[in-house]
């Protein structure tokens, strides 16, 4: 599969489609891997896609878009599913033009959380691994361990239903018919089954954890304001310490900025320093807007975003009566 | 031309008068408004909600009500009539006699007391005497003026010299019981008429019971039951026994359509008026089984059928076409109806509640009125007008809109009074005015530390009668920033307003916060005071501690002051936070561009030259006149043929007006006052710029092409634009002519086309009739699913029917067939079988010709232009306005504007008045150089703003565009409306709004001390 | 705990709602005291934020109310706020708030009635709850 998204690439660039691919290459550290920028054929041999793939590559889009978005350049990007989403959510939200995309899908069998497979091996050095189906086998110093692959997956990766790019100009082997059979939102179901107080302590005791690093929103695709609401200060609408009332209005602020536009990659939680399962209020949104507007966001450029647009006789059991 | 006139004189102040006032106010005029009853507003108060949006009346209604009192350029008489009228257009003298309201407005506070004191109590006629008033009282809560009159008739002391009590009462020392009638002599150019429409007394009409069975009301007495502000609470009970009814029965036309009471027309709204209160009705009460007996449905508004529709498949109303013949009273109070179905069946059902949608007639007193006017009537006593001139009385300078010259439904009386008012600009003086620079004086406060005075009103006992006053005062004295706090007796009487200026000046202020009544009301009063000392006005906060506090927790004193410290608090805490506002001006260039030269461009073309524009026509046929160039006949007997000929002979040879056929818009950018078109000649393919200031859409319609009824398979199936042309010149089918067989609704009022097409019927009956005139013995079947003769049309439905032709009501599933006799020759004649349901079988008719009623189509291209005007259309693809009851002609986007075809289905005097309700409304703007933008306007920081548009998309105004070099958003002051929408749509913080800033907001929610 | 009262935050726009809290004054309507009212143009102006604030603050409930749909004086505001109302809600639920909390009615300037109706049960839902203890600082 390497091997055909290399070739692809390549004639991508032979065929003077794309003036730029950005990719992903093996990383420095083992179960990880960095962003590769293509400017020439050359480089294209560097080129990697497996389980360690977890970077968003669609954010060098947006926050560099003016650097690298020039005079109508065409810049590929190999994308997941997830990554095309946010490809798309660009596209609506005029970060860039579609015309100077080249969308290049890759079939995505979800990525490694790395905390996870840690985890599992008692934080020995990991040196490498082998995918076999359903098991990795995870190799270190002195040993080798065979894990479940669905276990070791991000928790994004675990809920996903949109795999595969829903908008692409190029797909690596063929994007699956039929969408994975998951219940996206059982974690959502299951939280809401517990009592009101019961919510809101699992909720205090996670979001205790936050140390406001503010990596979530750093690394999140869907986050690109030029000044964070929370580092805004005129008004200071939430206070910067650690307060816990203020931590949490931080972040549902962020889950209802991100309404309507969130691709649950998954990488906020993967970037928590504190392992918040940042993902759990950004789905009961993702659910609400789905169940209610029929909105999945990232899915098709030419639908209104669900938070700018109504229709005018849609349910409003929330409305008193 | 004679003199022009600075003046003008509207007479009656409901939804037609007050618009009428507003538009020639905005043109810079002196509008001399006067009205009958005490209050401006007329019938629409009297509404619950409005079809068919199910808009709530007064919230539409009451923000131009306000705006009509608040205008500098109109003087508001109430209480007043029109004594005489003498001399010439331009120069019109005018006697109004005011009559004495024993009360001085400039003293009542409109507290109420009185009120509650007198102990005189008459029959309320705004609530259809439904409940009872005072003889001292206020129109309705939201009379405006607001100030208290007393009923000569039935007060104790001026009609027996004894009771005394409001005065004892009025802490203002209102009450003045030696007033007296007053007259007023004006001098005006032009008078505009808009004195209304009754409602027809159903008292012995028929055997409908009204006022003998209990549990019969009018539609109107329904409609005060349906209101929440009504005698009701808007809890439908019937009187017999205070019960929710749960079976109504509607009985439509009770006063309309009938000639044994000489009122042979259709009163218009009374189907749509019944179709809103079933809909209302089951919103109200779920389980209520609803019948509307009816002759036929006139839907034939805008979206109406839609509505219809919805009334049957969402709310099961139940349509049935019958006349009821009877009613009687039951012991348990139901009504037992006695009803014949269309086949002569006679039944019988029982109903818990009836409602008598009585018609509309002409005011009580019109032919005296008239008299003393000097203007003619028609046969039923409403204004005369005429088809080609739907707005102009018989005498000369003296225009006519609203229901006085025929029944009318909101929307119509709009657009007639904005055309009325085009209508009399050619005897007045309009000049393109300059704005007021505001603030020119203004202090500077931009920097200093907020200095806040606090004023605490006790509004008589009103406030401080509930809440401690004092108390409240001084603990504003000890919040931050407050350099001075007091409490007042009123805070709007001329003495309070003198004492806030005094304290600004002595105490050095620079925000005011006055804790009092409603700032919707008040606060522009106030406002205007700071204005005087040199603050801005925008440096002014109100606590209402009034309608919100003390009158709402009469009974809780403590907490009621306790309620008002914090209402205090939050204010003072915002006015720290307040800045000074400009209303920035923003040129207004003159000129309009006119696209489309069909009857209506060309009408709207000339009315806005008239008052001395430049004019762009753009039209892409060769020809001008569009669709009117294919009618010949009218079944008043005028020719429109000869007023295509008049218009373009106008067009041609006014000076001011540039008309470009063959010619398509190319782009048009820009906004009110500042547009630039280009337009290019499809020969030359010539381009030539132009600049405008407005821009009234005028594209019209199409006629549809069907396939149905073997239209284009034979040469005997036309379309009734054929068949008009075939009478024109008198060529019918050779041989045999003698039957003809006309189907209405082809492509109308069904799937995809789920609207009426309003002209067809009055159409094919105008055809018929001129038919009949020429082969009095053609016989002509008419296939229809209702006859829609609305208003004076119903005349030529009876005309016809009189004449012999037989009318066939289809359903939509049951169409009428159509087949050749010979299906190989196109030639061959036609056999049209229909089911008739009177006859109450199938019919087979051997048919010389069939005449098509096709609908209106709505133009593909409308998509573009709308795209380029940044206006939307509806689902059927017209042109949809901003409000479809009080901004019929403008859209959200100002300074554009719509008329005829291009806004919907219309028949030729309905678009007359809608263009020149455009140019109208167009010269609200070219009569301006500049205007002034909101002061609380949206305000972006570029710095913040990421380009991702969703403020683009949420703003209803188009005020904001991405700049697509910056790639950041720019707000047009010009056209921002002050929602804020776009500020909570803006995740990056990049929008503000000024007046509700965040900053401002964030103040407020913070300001109290709550743990 | 006896005499407590529930102090709520009411946001009301300035076409509809407020001019309905007006008129139910006007009309005498009788209902609690404990609603503190913010006027804003529209209910298209409400940012989360807002309602975020105010329970912050120590507000013990927040009302939202506005024109009904169709009836916006903006035309579409009450629209994309009921959109964002319709994620608050259920969001602010999901975390533990209790719900009556946090409320939002649409009332006309024709709705005295129903204003001081609204208020009341807002009121009574919260005196059933009691004090705000989430989401209130330095709680």
């Amino acid at each position: 599969m390497v091997k055909e998204l290399q070739e692809k690439v390549k004639q991508l660039f032979k065929d003077k489609k794309v003036d730029m691919v950005i990719g992903w290459r093996k990383g420095s550290l083992p179960l990880s891997s960095s962003p590769l920028f293509i400017n020439k054929i050359e480089d294209v041999d560097n080129l990697i896609f497996d389980e360690t793939c977890q970077n968003n590559l669609a954010v060098y889009i947006t926050k560099d878009k003016r650097r690298l978005v020039k005079d109508g350049k065409k810049i590929g990007v190999i994308v997941k599913g997830c990554d095309a989403r946010s490809l798309v959510l660009y596209c609506v939200e005029k970060q860039i033009k579609r015309e100077n995309l080249v969308i290049i899908g890759v079939p995505c069998k979800g990525v490694f959380d790395k905390r996870k497979v840690m985890e599992q091996v008692d934080n020995k050095e990991v040196l490498g691994f082998s995918v076999n189906g359903k098991e990795v086998t995870i190799k270190g110093q002195e040993f080798e361990k065979t894990l479940d692959k669905f276990e070791i997956a991000s928790d994004s990766c675990q809920s996903c239903v949109y795999p595969d790019a829903p908008v692409f100009d190029e797909f690596i082997t063929e994007p699956r018919k039929e969408k994975p059979d998951i219940d996206e939102f059982a974690k959502v179901d299951k939280f809401e089954e517990l009592s009101l107080d019961d919510r809101w302590k699992k909720i205090t005791d996670e979001y205790s954890k936050c140390v406001r690093c503010y990596a979530c929103r750093n690394v999140c695709p869907s986050c690109y304001c030029n000044v964070c609401f929370v580092d805004q200060n005129d008004p200071q609408w939430i206070g910067k310490s650690p307060e816990i009332t203020d931590t949490i209005i931080f972040h549902l602020i962020r889950n209802l900025h991100v309404a309507g536009r969130c691709v649950e990659c998954g990488a906020c939680a993967r970037a928590c320093p504190e392992g918040i399962d940042l993902l759990l209020l950004n789905k009961k949104i993702t659910k609400e807007i789905k169940e209610r507007f029929g909105y999945t966001a990232g899915i098709n450029i030419d639908e209104k975003p669900a938070m700018q647009s109504y229709c005018e006789n849609e349910k409003q059991d929330f409305i008193m009566g | 031309m004679g003199k022009k006139n600075k003046s003008v004189l509207v007479v009656g102040a409901g939804i037609a008068g007050i618009q009428a006032s507003l538009d020639l106010a905005e043109m810079g005029l002196n509008v001399h408004l006067v009205e009958e009853s005490p209050t401006i507003g007329g019938r629409m108060p009297q509404l619950d909600k409005t079809f068919p949006t199910n808009d709530c009346s007064m919230c539409i209604l009451s923000p131009k009500m306000s705006e009509c009192a608040r205008h500098p350029n109109i003087t508001v008489h109430t209480m007043a009539n029109i004594d005489s009228i003498e001399g010439d257009p331009g120069n019109f003298n005018c006697k109004i006699i005011e009559k004495a309201k024993f009360v001085d407005p400039d003293k009542c506070v409109a507290c109420g007391l009185c009120e509650e004191k007198c102990p005189v109590k008459i029959d309320d006629e705004f609530d259809m005497k439904l409940r009872k008033r005072k003889a001292i009282s206020r129109y309705f809560l939201q009379s405006i003026p607001s100030e208290y009159t007393i009923d000569q008739e039935h007060c104790l002391y001026l009609t027996k010299g004894v009771c005394k009590i409001c005065e004892k009462v009025c802490e203002a020392n209102a009450i003045k019981y030696d007033d007296v009638d007053k007259e007023i002599e004006l001098n005006v150019g032009a008078v505009i008429m808009a004195t209304g429409i009754d409602a027809f007394n159903p008292i012995g009409f028929g055997h409908f019971g009204y006022k003998r069975f209990k549990n019969v009301v009018t539609s109107l007495e329904y409609e005060r039951m349906l209101s929440a502000s009504g005698p009701l609470g808007g809890h439908v009970v019937r009187a017999s026994d205070k019960k929710e009814p749960k079976s109504l029965a509607f009985i439509q036309c009770v006063g309309s359509r009938d000639d044994s009471i000489d009122k042979n027309y259709c009163s218009s709204a009374c189907c749509m008026f019944a179709i809103k209160q079933s809909i209302i009705s089951k919103e109200h009460i779920k389980d209520m089984d609803i019948s509307i007996f009816n002759m036929d449905i006139r839907a034939f508004g805008k979206d109406f059928d839609k509505y219809y529709e919805k009334s049957k498949s969402t709310y099961d109303v139940q349509y049935i076409r019958s006349k009821v013949s009877d009613i009687s009273e039951l012991s348990n109070g139901n009504l037992r109806l006695k009803y014949v179905l269309e086949n002569g069946e006679i039944r019988f059902k029982e109903f818990e509640m009836v409602v008598l949608s009585i018609g509309l007639e002409a005011r009580k007193n019109m032919q005296d009125f008239a008299a003393k006017m000097d203007i003619k009537l028609n046969k039923y006593n409403f204004c005369r007008s005429d088809g080609f001139a739907p707005l102009q009385t018989s005498r000369e300078g003296i225009y006519v809109c609203g229901g006085m010259n025929g029944p009318k439904d909101i929307p119509e009386s709009v657009v007639a009074a904005s055309g009325a008012v085009a209508n009399s600009v050619k005897f007045l003086e309009v000049e393109r005015q300059d704005i007021k620079e505001e603030g020119t004086n203004e202090k500077n406060v931009i920097g200093d530390r907020p200095r806040i005075g606090t004023f605490v009103c006790h509004c008589g006992i009103n406030i401080a009668g509930v809440v401690d006053v004092k108390n409240v005062a001084e603990y504003a004295a000890n919040l931050p920033n407050v350099e001075h706090s007091e409490d007042v007796m009123y805070a709007c009487s001329q003495d309070f307003l003198d004492l806030i200026k005094d304290r600004i000046k002595e105490h050095d202020l620079n925000r005011v916060v006055v804790a009092a009544c409603t700032p919707r009301t008040h606060e522009p009063l106030f406002r205007e005071t700071i204005a005087e000392v040199g603050l801005n006005p925008y440096l002014f906060e109100m606590a209402n501690i009034r309608d919100q506090c003390s009158w709402a927790h009469m009974n809780e004193p403590e907490k009621a002051t306790e309620k008002s410290k914090d209402l205090v608090e939050m204010g003072v805490a915002k006015a720290r936070d307040l800045s000074p506002l400009k209303r920035l001006p923003i040129d207004i260039g003159p000129g309009a561009l006119v696209i489309g030269a069909g009857l209506s461009g060309m009408t709207a073309a000339l009315a806005v030259a008239a008052a001395g524009q430049k004019v762009y026509i753009v039209e892409q046929e060769k020809k001008s006149g569009g669709n009117l160039r294919k009618i010949f006949f009218q079944p008043d007997g005028k020719d429109p043929q000869k007023l295509l000929q008049d218009t373009i002979k106008k067009i041609e040879e006014h000076e001011n007006i540039h008309l470009f056929t063959n010619t398509v818009i190319d782009k048009i950018i820009g906004y009110v006052g500042n547009f630039n078109t280009s337009i290019q000649n499809l020969e030359t393919k010539e381009c030539t710029n132009i600049s405008h200031g407005a821009v009234i859409v005028a594209t019209g319609a199409n006629e549809h092409k069907t396939k149905e009824y073997q239209y284009g398979k034979s040469t005997r199936v036309v379309t009734q634009v054929e068949f008009e042309q075939m009478l024109l010149n008198k060529d019918f089918p050779h041989g045999k002519f003698k039957n003809v067989v006309m189907i209405q609704c082809v492509g109308s009022r069904e799937e995809g086309r789920m609207y009426c097409s309003r002209v067809c019927c009055t159409k094919a009956i105008k055809n018929g009739l001129e038919l009949k005139k020429i082969r009095q013995n053609v016989n002509i079947f008419i296939c229809h699913r209702d006859i829609r003769t609305y208003g004076f049309r119903e005349q030529y439905y009876t005309d016809l029917r009189d004449k012999g032709s037989v009318f066939i009501r289809y359903s939509p599933e049951n169409k009428p067939k159509v087949e050749l006799l010979d299906s190989t020759d196109p030639d061959s004649k036609l056999n049209v079988s229909a089911f008739d349901p009177i006859l109450d079988r199938e019919i087979i008719i051997d048919a010389d010709l069939v005449v098509l009623s096709t609908a209106i189509d709505a133009l593909e291209e409308n998509d573009i232009l709308a795209k380029m005007l940044k206006v939307p259309l509806n689902a059927d693809g017209m042109f949809l306005e901003a409000h479809v009851k009080l901004r019929p002609v403008d859209f959200a986007t100002e300074g554009v504007f719509v008329c005829g075809l291009a806004h919907g289905p219309k028949d030729i005097d309905e678009s007359i008045a809608q263009s020149k309700a455009a140019a109208s409304r167009a010269l609200t703007f070219l009569s301006k150089k500049a205007i002034l933008a909101e002061g609380t306007i949206t305000e972006v920081d570029i710095s913040k703003c990421s380009g991702c548009a969703y403020c683009v998309d949420v703003c209803a105004y188009s005020a904001l565009e991405i700049d697509p070099e910056k790639e950041v958003v720019v707000v047009n002051d010009a056209l921002c409306k002050g929602c804020g929408a776009c500020v909570a749509s803006c995740r990056c913080g990049a929008l503000d709004l000024r007046g509700f800033s965040n900053r401002q907001l964030h103040s407020v929610f913070d300001a109290l001390e709550l743990t | 705990m006896s005499d407590w009262q529930p102090k709520i935050l009411a946001i009301l726009c300035n076409w509809c709602s407020y001019a309905g809290a007006d008129l139910a004054g006007v009309s005498r309507l009788q209902y609690p005291p404990n609603i503190r009212v913010v006027r804003i143009p529209c209910s298209g102006r409400v940012d989360p934020l807002f309602i975020m604030k105010a329970f912050q603050t120590g507000y013990d409930g927040v009302l939202v109310s506005g024109c009904h749909p169709g009836d916006c004086h903006y035309l579409s505001g009450n629209y994309f706020a009921r959109r964002k109302f319709a994620v608050i809600k259920p969001l602010m639920e999901f975390i533990g708030l209790e719900p009556d909390r946090l409320q939002f009615s649409w009332v006309s300037a024709g709705e005295g009635e129903r204003f001081s109706e609204v208020v009341t049960k807002v009121t009574k839902d919260i005196q059933k709850i009691g004090p705000i203890t989430k989401m209130v600082k330095g709680v």
